[in-house]
C-alpha cells in the first residue's frame, strides 16, 4: 500500500461533475434566481479543473508534498 | 422545504463518490496495519484536512450555527481559545513522544508510559465516548432529515449509518481519511455561498453592526461576571476551563484527532500536521459561525426567519443553519447545502468509528483477549468492530434526542472523559516522578470529580441527580467547571500518589518523558516544513484576530 490513488483525482471529478450540473440547472430551470447556481457552478468546476490538473502534474512529476 | 430533482441528484453523486472511495481501497487494504492505521503513508496536505475534518462533524457544523445565533461571536472561542494554542501544543511538544515512541494510539502511549492498568482505563472510557459522539452525530442528521425532508427519524438513521458502514468496512481509516477530505472541501465550498448571500442580504457588515445585539458582536467584552455575556461564562472559567482543560484535553489527548497525525509517514509530517490545521482552524469561525450571527440581522430586517421552537417549548438554535439554507438557497445550491451537511455528519460519525475501531483492537482485543494472532485475524477484528460500533451509535442516536443543544451535551462528555486525561498526560510527559499508580487513581479520581460536579450542579434543567447545591448560569459553564474541576483533583491525585509511590526506571522512559528525551535539532531550514515558525504565524494570526474582535 505504498502508492494509494491519488485523492486530488477523485475530489476533481466529484466537483467537476457537481458544477457542470450547476450550472446546466442555471440555465436550463424555470425557477427564477438562478445567478447563484451559474456562478457556484462555474467555481466549483474551476475547482474541480485545478484540483485534476494538480493530479495530472503529480502523476507526471511523481508525487510530491 | 422541497428539494427538486436537481438537489437529489447531487446527494446521489455524493453517496456514489464516498462508496467508489470504499471500493477504490478496498483492494490495497490486506492487513490490521493497513485497515487500522494506514500503514503511515498518508501524505501531509491529507492528514493535516482529516486532522480539522474529523472535528468537523454534524455537531460542530449544526452546534456551531446554533451557538453563534444563541451566544454571538463569544462562540469563536471554541476556535481562537478553545482549539488553535492546543493544536500547536500537540505539534510542537507533545507530538514527538506519540510518534517516536511508535505507540499506535494513545492508550498505547499510556501503557509505555505507565501500565496496562492505565492504558485499559483509557482505552474503555475512549470507546464509550466515540461511540457517544458518533451516535450524536446520527441524531443531528436524522433530526436534520427528519425535519427538512419530512424523512421518518429511524429510516434516516439507518441508512445514512449504512452508509458510512460501506466505506469505513471496505477501505477501513484510509477511506474514513480520504472521504474526511472530500467532506471538507464540500462543507466549506457548500456553506461558504451562504454566508455571502446571507450577508449581502443583511446588508454587510454595516447591516450586521446595526441589527444584532452588540454584546453578541464581541469575544471578551462581558467576561468580567457570568451575569454580563450571552454565553453565562466568566473569564477565568472560559480561559481555564475552555482556553486550558478542554481545548489541551481534547485535541491533545483525544485519539480522534491525534491517529490523524500518528498516521504521517515521518516525524515532520507528523508535527507540522496539526499546525498546519491550524490554519483553515483560525477561519473556520467564518464559515460554520457567522451564518448564526447572520439570521439574528436578518430577523430584525425581514419575516420568514424565525427559529422553531422544540417540543420543550424552547427556541431551537439547532435549526439556524436549515432555515437559512431554506431561505437563502433555490435548489441546485440547496442540494449542495443539504449534502454538505449530511458530509459533516459523515465525517464526525466515520472518524469517531474508525478510532474506535482501532483502541478496541489494538488497546482491548489484543491486549486482553488475544495476544498473538496474526496480522488478518485483526484485520478481520478491526472489519467487525466497524459493524458493532455502528451498530451501538445507532442506539446512542436514541438516546441523544433528549437534548436540545448539541454542543453542550458535547463539553460535558468531553469534560468528563478528556479533562482529566490530560492531567495525566501532562504530569506524565513532562514530570518523570510521575508513577503508574498515581496516573491511574489520578485518572479515576478526576472522571469521579466530573461526575459528581455534574450531579450536584444544575444548569438549564440539567444535572443536579445527586441534589442541587449550585446552579450555573448556561449548560456551557457548567461543562467549563466540570472540565477545570475533574482537572484539578486528577492532577493533584497523580502529583501527591505519585510522591508515595515508586516511578519506573529512568531508563525505561527514555522517549516518553520530556526531561530523559534527547533534542531532536530540527534540520528543516525552509520556514514552512519547520513546525516552530508555522507556530509562530498561527499564534499571530490568532492574536489578531483575538484584537479585531475583542
Amino acid at each position: 500500500m505504498n502508492k494509494l490513488f491519488d485523492l486530488r483525482f477523485v475530489i476533481g471529478c466529484f466537483f467537476l461533475i457537481i458544477g457542470i450540473l450547476l450550472i446546466l440547472h442555471g440555465f436550463i430551470s424555470s425557477e427564477s434566481d438562478q445567478t447563484v447556481n451559474r456562478w457556484c457552478g462555474a467555481f466549483f468546476s474551476l475547482f474541480g479543473l485545478v484540483m485534476l490538473l494538480l493530479s495530472y502534474r503529480s502523476t507526471t512529476n511523481g508525487p510530491n508534498e | 422545504m422541497h428539494l427538486q430533482y436537481i438537489d437529489y441528484a447531487v446527494i446521489l453523486v455524493y453517496f456514489l463518490f464516498v462508496i467508489g472511495v470504499g471500493f477504490l481501497l478496498k483492494k490495497r487494504i490486506k492487513t490490521g496495519n493497513d485497515f487500522l492505521m494506514s500503514n503511515r503513508s498518508i501524505p501531509l496536505w491529507i492528514t493535516s484536512l482529516a486532522f480539522i475534518s474529523a472535528n468537523l462533524g454534524a455537531q460542530e457544523v449544526l452546534g456551531m450555527a446554533a451557538s453563534g445565533s444563541k451566544y454571538g461571536f463569544y462562540t469563536a472561542h471554541y476556535y481562537w481559545l478553545g482549539a488553535v494554542i492546543a493544536m500547536v501544543f500537540l505539534g510542537v511538544f507533545m507530538m514527538p513522544f506519540y510518534y517516536g515512541s511508535k505507540a499506535r494510539s494513545v492508550p498505547e502511549y499510556l501503557k509505555l508510559r505507565f501500565d496496562e492498568k492505565t492504558r485499559t482505563f483509557n482505552a474503555l472510557s475512549f470507546a464509550v465516548m466515540t461511540v457517544f459522539s458518533s451516535g450524536i452525530s446520527l441524531y443531528a442528521l436524522a433530526m436534520l432529515m427528519q425535519t427538512i425532508l419530512g424523512w421518518d427519524f429511524s429510516l434516516s438513521v439507518w441508512m445514512a449509518a449504512g452508509i458510512v458502514l460501506i466505506y469505513t468496512f471496505l477501505g477501513g481509516l484510509t477511506s474514513a481519511v480520504y472521504n474526511e477530505v472530500l467532506q471538507f472541501f464540500l462543507i466549506v465550498l457548500g456553506i461558504a455561498p451562504l454566508v455571502f448571500i446571507g450577508m449581502h442580504k443583511a446588508g454587510g457588515w454595516e447591516g450586521i453592526v446595526h441589527n444584532v445585539d452588540n454584546i453578541k458582536l464581541h469575544l471578551w467584552r462581558g467576561m468580567d461576571s457570568a451575569a454580563h455575556n450571552p454565553m453565562g461564562v466568566d473569564g477565568l472559567s472560559l480561559v481555564f476551563g475552555l482556553g486550558f482543560v478542554l481545548a489541551f484535553g481534547y485535541w491533545c489527548t483525544d485519539f480522534l484527532v491525534v491517529q490523524r497525525a500518528m498516521i504521517s509517514h515521518n516525524l515532520n509530517a507528523a508535527q507540522r500536521t496539526p499546525v498546519i490545521a491550524a490554519f483553515p482552524k483560525i477561519f473556520m469561525p467564518l464559515i460554520v459561525i457567522l451564518p448564526g450571527i447572520i439570521i439574528l440581522a436578518l430577523q430584525k430586517q425581514f419575516t420568514g426567519y424565525e427559529l422553531p421552537v422544540n417540543a420543550e417549548g424552547a427556541v431551537d438554535y439547532n435549526m439556524t443553519l436549515p432555515v437559512m439554507l431554506s431561505k437563502l438557497y433555490p435548489s441546485g445550491i440547496l442540494g449542495v447545502g443539504i449534502t454538505a451537511l449530511i458530509a459533516s455528519f459523515m465525517s464526525g460519525m466515520a472518524g469517531n468509528v474508525t478510532a474506535f475501531n482501532t483502541v478496541w483492537t489494538f488497546d482491548i482485543y489484543q491486549s486482553h483477549i488475544n495476544r498473538n494472532a496474526s496480522e488478518k485475524h485483526y484485520y478481520y477484528v478491526g472489519k467487525a468492530t466497524t459493524v458493532i460500533g455502528i451498530l451501538i451509535s445507532i442506539a446512542t442516536a436514541y438516546f441523544a434526542r433528549r437534548f436540545n443543544n448539541i454542543m453542550d451535551l458535547l463539553q460535558l462528555v468531553f469534560s468528563f472523559v478528556n479533562a482529566p486525561l490530560f492531567a495525566t498526560f501532562f504530569l506524565g510527559m513532562f514530570w518523570k516522578r510521575t508513577t503508574s499508580h498515581a496516573a491511574f487513581w489520578g485518572l479515576i479520581s478526576g472522571t469521579a470529580a466530573a461526575a459528581l460536579t455534574h450531579g450536584l450542579t444544575v444548569a438549564e434543567g440539567k444535572g443536579g441527580w445527586i441534589a442541587n447545591i449550585h446552579t450555573f448560569y448556561s449548560g456551557t459553564s457548567q461543562a467549563f467547571n466540570i472540565a477545570w474541576i475533574a482537572f484539578s483533583v486528577c492532577f493533584i491525585m497523580t502529583a501527591l500518589i505519585s510522591l508515595i509511590t515508586k516511578p519506573k526506571p529512568k531508563e525505561q522512559l527514555v522517549g516518553l518523558v520530556y526531561s530523559l528525551t534527547p533534542r531532536q535539532k530540527d534540520k528543516a531550514r525552509v520556514w514552512y516544513k519547520n513546525p516552530l515558525w508555522l507556530s509562530v504565524i498561527v499564534l499571530l494570526i490568532t492574536l489578531i484576530f483575538n484584537i479585531i474582535f475583542f
